[in-house]
């Protein structure tokens, strides 16, 4: 909790240098965490009516677990703040879906190369816009989403803005949900551990170097912009799987399903609550977004001011803890050893 | 021949509306760097106002100018003070105005819809459907009184910057704000007024847009894009970069939905963007960029 020492040298003392001595509370908790949502299906008695539900909250939490914390690589870690990381997401939706519909194959099996084609086209993409730094990369991210957006609305052979259909998955009414759902677990415990890796790395040391100030990082012999690339086209991998899997549960694909803006703002803001640049922000983010949409919706159903309320919050956080809760519990030293994952 | 005439006149005379529209964003970029993503809401939300003012008093479009103008004038300076002071040490500062101002667009946009639905609106005067015929060419009278009157406005914004002192302590502030503080600008009271100029100009285009382009809430993100794209486009913070890129692109977009159809016509700004970042990341008018 205390090992966190601040920097010195001024202007970076938001960035808590970390120390490397692991407290041993974070691997019970994680590992009991996991354990749990790995036996959960299992527990269909326990569960009893509302099983399916409760299957699907978590596909939808894990998922979203999952795209937070690959966005984190670039955001947070990297400091690049991409607003059309969901152009993976559709990428990763569609290339399953194709495979499926051409060759058969189920997307439960494929997602890994939905995964591998978002992380080529990112390559792609990120030789040329991270070119640019600061706000000239946020703004061809978001140029990127639209260009994207709109080729999907207009290509026949993806559907255009009909969409594709897909066949419905070949399993029972009362299991449906449980493959999905450990696709997606499969999905969001290899986002963390990527994460929690490049945290641990000297690749993430190179990141963070970059976010603190680009230009002294150059001059220390680091190649910005190759750290940079991999950074983008790596952290493309598993949002293009989360969305393999997420497409297939749907059934359907059509582009405002995966090229809505207010797919990267959740994804954004996920992020800065749980705290960018840490290893378990992007995990607490999600899981508070999800748990309050899901009481937002269930208690005033969804309307229009949803998106007022994920502003508003988005604000608030911005405004008043910059840091999000990790990076501010961790500033006031606070922060309880198991969520320490950094 | 003709008919390249044609589509060249057609996509100038929105150019002028697009070299508006962006001239507010490239405004507050140049002075307070910041990359304001509300922009295109705001524009669309004045788009309502001139909307609610046509149907209800009956108000022509351009009459309500004076509304539009000076309310998000005001707003602008509401905005400004109410968040921007907050995060100006922050160590990020581009990086946290285009949050902040992302959360300002949820937000808006959100309003938006819930009070006026999703559904396609726009006024329609009556010379929205009509047109001056030159020979062969054939010019829409809605897009050339839109053109014109950006025309003016542009001349006037650039009366002020180069003529007022005002305007002076403006461009000393976009050149460098530490030494234009030196000298005795007071920043911060040049930073309100530069977003409030900035955001009258989104007024003023909502209420030329309102008859030019059916609107709704969520139509603001394809028009923030194609402005962010322009603004990158002509150099971050070049006013001039910007409307010579609008005019430009916009007769280029003229031509590709000439030749594949309107849908594909914002594929132009996105496309040229990607390509500048390619040779010139800069951007065409831009100094080797400063900001992180």
């Amino acid at each position: 909790m205390t090992r966190v020492e601040k920097s010195e040298t001024a202007g970076v003392s938001a960035e808590p240098v970390i120390a490397p001595t692991p407290s041993r509370s974070r691997y019970i908790v994680v590992g009991g965490v996991t354990l749990f949502l790995a036996l959960l299906p299992l527990a269909k008695p326990l569960i009893g009516q509302p099983y399916n539900y409760v299957l699907q909250l978590g596909t939808v939490g894990l998922m979203w677990i999952a795209m937070t914390s690959s966005w984190n690589l670039i955001g947070g870690f990297t400091g690049y703040i991409s607003l059309g990381h969901n152009v993976f997401f559709g990428i990763g939706g569609y290339t399953s879906g194709l495979l499926l519909l051409y060759f058969g194959l189920s997307p439960l099996l494929t997602f890994p190369v939905a995964g591998v084609v978002a992380v080529v086209f990112g390559f792609l993409v990120g030789l040329v816009t991270l070119r640019t730094r600061g706000p000239a990369f946020i703004i061809s991210t978001i140029a990127l989403l639209l260009m994207v957006g709109l080729v999907f609305d207009n290509w026949e052979f993806v559907g255009g803005s009909n969409g594709l259909s897909l066949p419905l998955p070949p399993f029972s009414l009362e299991t449906v949900k449980v493959p999905f759902y450990y696709a997606m677990l499969v999905i969001a415990v290899g986002s963390v551990y990527l994460g929690y890796r490049v945290a641990h790395s000297k690749f993430g040391l190179a990141l963070r170097a970059i976010a603190q100030d680009e230009t002294k990082a150059e001059v220390a012999g680091i190649d910005t912009r190759r750290m940079k690339v991999a950074a983008f086209s790596i952290s493309a991998f598993f949002v293009g799987a989360a969305g393999a899997v997420w497409g297939y549960s749907l059934t359907y694909l059509r582009p405002t399903i995966f090229f809505t803006i207010a797919i990267a703002a959740e994804m954004v803001l996920m992020a800065i609550i749980g705290g960018r640049g840490t290893v378990a922000g992007p995990v607490v983010g999600a899981i508070l977004l999800v748990a309050l949409n899901e009481i937002s919706v269930s208690q005033f159903g969804s309307t229009e001011l949803n998106i007022v309320v994920t502003g508003g919050i988005m604000l608030a956080v911005l405004l008043f803890f910059p840091l999000g809760i990790i990076g501010t519990l961790r500033e006031r030293g606070r922060l309880p050893g198991f969520l320490d994952w950094d | 021949v003709t008919h390249f005439v044609q589509v060249a006149i057609l996509g100038l005379l929105l150019g002028g509306v697009y070299a508006l529209m962006a001239s507010g964003l490239t405004l507050m970029f140049g002075v307070m760097r910041i990359v304001n993503l509300a922009h295109g809401v705001f524009i669309i939300a004045a788009c309502y106002v001139a909307y609610y003012l046509f149907i209800g008093p009956g108000w022509d479009p351009f009459l309500t100018l004076i509304v539009t103008v000076p309310v998000f004038f005001l707003l602008g300076v509401l905005v400004y003070r109410s968040f921007f002071p907050r995060i100006e040490g922050s160590a990020r500062f581009g990086e946290m105005t285009v949050l902040l101002t992302f959360g300002l667009a949820l937000i808006v946009e959100g309003l938006l819809s819930f009070f006026f639905t999703g559904t396609f609106r726009s006024t329609n005067p009556p010379y929205a459907t009509e047109a001056i015929l030159i020979g062969d060419l054939f010019i829409p009278k809605a897009q050339l009184y839109a053109s014109i009157t950006s025309l003016v406005l542009l001349i006037a914004l650039w009366g002020f910057l180069y003529f007022t002192r005002t305007g002076y302590a403006v461009r000393a502030t976009m050149q460098n704000r530490t030494a234009a503080q030196i000298v005795g600008v007071n920043v911060r009271r040049i930073s309100t007024i530069a977003f409030g100029i900035g955001m009258a100009m989104a007024g003023a285009s909502g209420s030329l847009l309102s008859f030019l382009f059916p609107f709704f809430p969520n139509s603001h993100w394809r028009w923030i894009a194609i402005l962010l794209s322009l603004i990158v486009l002509g150099g971050l913070g070049s006013l001039k970069g910007a409307i010579i890129g609008a005019l430009f692109l916009a007769v280029i977009a003229a031509f590709v939905s000439d030749l594949l159809g309107p849908t594909w016509a914002p594929i132009t700004f996105f496309g040229a963007l990607f390509l500048v970042l390619l040779i010139r990341p800069q951007g065409l008018f831009g100094k080797e960029a400063r900001v992180g």
